[in-house]
């Protein structure tokens, strides 16, 4: 289980015993979860936790999922977001999803799709963020520093990007 | 006001016929004319009620010959003649009697609702002679009104099980997540011997099929009421077919049965609804594989054709599969009806086909020998 080992996924949905039993199941094959039962639970948690995957649901009272999506993109531009919608709700979902959802899914979703999605949205996360994080690299070279110039550079974007 | 206006004539004549013999025969032949030729049931009665003359249309609304209507009682033309006569009670203190709704009876026996109105006929001297009676049948009117109302009910029942469906869902994808979660919990657990672990397993596989029909059962009654907009899309319509056979191909291939193409040559465009249409293909199509698996003999094959019929085009799946018997052949469009084992059909197919075709302008219809398979046509407007 070392490839889920790391990926750190926030769950918000307001089905309450929904989401208890999805995050037993997903912290039982070693993802790390944290689940919370509205938009606003869920902005309050990203602000102080890095995630990587984030799992919305769009419709919820209070803070709805587009409106949780954008607020969650605006904290962690790289987390990726699985949108769940109702049956027949699709259309209103992509009409609403400038905020570039990773993937819809629809409910009530197949644990083995949804793990098989935050997998592929983890790499996704992954490979974006590595590629922005070699731009960066390449940025600090050409910039002409000194040796130890790059290397104060590299650590302060190693910190950024969450690499050790 | 149709129905009112040759009673204020006939009043008049009744008033007039004893003034002039001119005017009479005229007022007479005017009578004759509006008793020939008026769709409304008119007829003349003695003071006793027995029917002295009659309108051609009372003979063909009530079922009755001529003969058999003259001389009878006028009450016997009423579904319920004590009701006839306390209406009719006091037609001659008042003058006219109205009612709507009134139910007479037709020859066979069945109720024909009209609107009916009686006016008492007096002499020169003011005695009572008789009474007119002139009835409107309204039975295509309330049929109208009843097929509105049915409708308006239907919409409203769509609303609340679309809502329902949705609510229901809910608690649906509680019961999934928990029996996947007890699952995994039954395959870890190190308390269990391996026959309680195998039967705990076997229950819980039960439990997420169950949850697994109640969720399509769900989808489909959604798929039903769903009302969707008239975003219709031009497409090849035979491009379509060809993705709805592929879309089914796992299927196909796993049963054994092979799909024939008769199709008109070349492409064929359509504007109409591509993914309804589909659903319709989609759903015919595994209906076919089903009744060819039933029957069981294996060689089965489905024969899809095309043809243009004027601004339609006719589309046929035909299978070589159990066919219909003909007592289900007038019901298999119905809600709910099934003839599947329980648990395998949900009795929404087919309606949800036939509901998808005609918001499309078209129609469906099944021809079919028992035993010796089934053939479903479907007409489609070209451009809808």
């Amino acid at each position: 289980m070392s490839e889920k080992a790391d990926i750190k996924v926030l769950l918000v949905d307001d089905e309450e015993t929904l989401l208890e039993y999805l995050s037993k199941r997903l912290l039982r094959e070693g993802f790390i979860v944290k689940a919370t039962f509205s938009g606003e639970e869920a902005v309050a948690v990203a602000d102080e936790n890095a995630f990587d995957v984030a799992v919305v649901d769009l419709k919820m009272p209070g803070m709805d999922g587009v409106e949780t999506q954008k607020q969650l993109k605006k904290m962690q531009p790289y987390l990726q977001c699985i949108v769940l919608t109702g049956h027949g709700a699709i259309d209103t979902a992509l009409e609403s999803g400038k905020h570039e959802a990773f993937e819809y899914l629809l409910k009530p979703i197949e644990y083995d799709t949804l793990v098989d999605t935050i997998k592929r949205a983890y790499e996704h996360k992954a490979q974006i963020q590595n590629a922005k994080f070699r731009e960066e690299v390449e940025d600090i070279y050409r910039s002409g520093l000194g040796a130890r110039g790059i290397k104060k550079a590299m650590g302060k974007l190693r910190k950024i990007y969450g690499i050790d | 006001m149709e129905l009112t206006d040759p009673q204020q004539h006939l009043k008049k004549v009744s008033r007039e016929l004893p003034e002039s013999k001119t005017e009479s025969i005229e007022a007479r032949e005017i009578l004759r004319c509006v008793l020939q030729n008026t769709n409304d049931l008119v007829f003349a009665t003695d003071l006793n009620g027995a029917i002295v003359s009659f309108s051609k249309s009372t003979e063909e609304v009530l079922g009755y010959r001529g003969e058999q209507i003259k001389g009878k009682h006028s009450k016997e033309l009423a579904e319920d003649s004590v009701e006839f006569e306390r209406m009719t009670g006091g037609l001659f203190e008042d003058g006219m009697v109205n009612r709507s709704d009134f139910p007479f009876r037709h020859a066979d026996g069945h109720p024909v609702y009209c609107d009916v109105s009686f006016v008492a006929l007096k002499d020169s001297k003011g005695k009572s002679a008789g009474c007119i009676v002139i009835a409107r049948d309204i039975t295509e009117w309330k049929k109208f009104q009843e097929e509105l109302i049915r409708v308006d009910r239907l919409a409203e029942v769509g609303r609340t099980v679309s809502g329902t469906v949705h609510e229901i869902n809910n608690p649906l994808a509680v019961i999934n997540e928990i029996s996947g979660w007890m699952g995994v919990v039954v395959s870890d657990s190190e308390g269990l011997n391996d026959d309680d672990r195998a039967d705990l397993k076997t229950s819980i596989e039960k439990l997420l099929e169950q949850a697994t029909r109640c969720r399509n059962i769900a989808r489909q009654m959604l798929d039903f009421v769903r009302d969707s907009g008239p975003a219709g899309d031009s497409f090849d319509l035979h491009e379509l077919l060809r993705n709805s056979v592929s879309f089914i191909f796992p299927e196909l291939k796993s049963k054994d049965v092979e799909v024939l193409f008769d199709l008109m040559e070349g492409p064929l465009q359509m504007h109409s609804e591509p993914r309804m249409l589909e659903q319709v293909f989609v759903n015919l199509l595994t209906n076919a594989i089903h009744a060819i698996e039933e029957k069981g003999n294996g060689a089965g094959h489905i024969q899809i054709s095309t043809r243009l019929d004027e601004k339609s085009v006719v589309i046929s799946i035909a299978d070589n599969g159990t066919g219909i018997a003909p007592r289900d052949q007038k019901k298999i469009f119905e809600l709910f009806y099934t003839t599947k084992p329980s648990g395998k059909g949900t009795g929404l197919g087919l309606p949800i086909c036939r509901n998808i075709v005609h918001k499309l302008g078209g129609a469906i219809h099944v021809e079919s020998t028992f035993w010796k398979g089934a053939t479903f046509v479907v007409r489609i407007p070209i451009r809808g």
